[in-house]
């Protein structure tokens, strides 16, 4: 579950979760290759493909 | 010790990860069994974009990121899609690009009414399925209204900029944290969690603190 540590906060955080998880950094939104197949894997268990 | 888990929230208005990772996460709360507390804070990923900029957000995004339209088309579309899959009609057509800073003064005014939570949903689905302006005053007085506000307490809340240094002190508060992308939630003020994760990821946290507390 740990992977990381922040040291530059004053209150460390511990990051846990995936890593590879879609955020926004500055204006710009990436999208994680997962994240799609994981819609599309969704989709085929909800029988919509 | 409280039994409540605190969650704050980093987030923007016109972050299309954060609209999904609020969904996933309330999903995830959802599938917790305990008490969660949330709180948003501020996070401004295009501070110096004009309030009034004429452009789309495709335009915008060509511009600033050099990308050929068609990329840019591209992936709003996945993004719509991806929004699409959590119940979210995000409409890019009509998305106003613009500045966020006054949106999150009226966050901050919400929150000092005990109405934050309500007002950053309010504020989102505005920006991505209604196609409303979130970057004029005349526009958020609107929804502050139509959420039941008093006209003349909220315009000049927002013309004073009376909330301001709210946002700044959350800006400042997720610099010190270390927080470079949104969302990102700070769960029970131990543990970080970047970007719209699976709502299983979520509750896992949220278990975790709970055991944790369990075993104290």
């Amino acid at each position: 579950m740990t992977d990381s540590l922040i040291t530059s906060s004053p209150k460390p955080l511990l990051i846990v979760g995936d890593a590879e998880a879609a955020a926004c950094e500055g204006d710009f939104c990436a999208i994680p290759d997962h994240h799609e197949q994981a819609v599309v894997n969704r989709a085929l268990d909800s029988d919509l493909v | 010790m409280s039994e409540v888990i605190k969650v704050d929230i980093w987030s923007d208005v016109q972050c299309p990860w954060c609209y999904i990772g609020k969904r996933k996460f309330e999903a995830g709360a959802e599938l917790f069994d305990g008490e969660v507390e949330v709180e948003y804070h501020s996070f401004e990923l295009s501070p110096d974009t004009p309030v009034e900029y004429e452009g789309t957000p495709v335009q915008y995004l060509s511009e600033r990121k050099g990308m050929p339209v068609a990329q840019v088309e591209e992936m709003l579309e996945r993004v719509t899609g991806i929004a699409k899959a959590v119940g979210l009609d995000y409409d890019y057509d009509h998305v106003h690009q613009t500045n966020t800073v006054i949106s999150h003064e009226l966050i901050h005014f919400a929150k000092s009414k005990g109405r934050q939570l309500e007002m950053k949903e309010r504020l989102l689905k505005a920006y991505f399925v209604n196609g409303e302006h979130v970057g004029r005053i005349p526009d958020l007085v609107a929804i502050a209204v139509e959420l039941g506000y008093d006209e003349a307490e909220v315009t000049e809340a927002l013309e004073s900029h009376r909330f301001l240094a709210d946002v700044k002190a959350d800006v400042a508060l997720a610099q010190e944290y270390g927080i470079q992308g949104v969302p990102f939630f700070v769960i029970d003020g131990k543990y970080g969690v970047s970007g719209a994760q699976e709502a299983e990821a979520f509750a896992n946290v949220l278990a975790q603190v709970k055991s944790e507390r369990e075993t104290v």
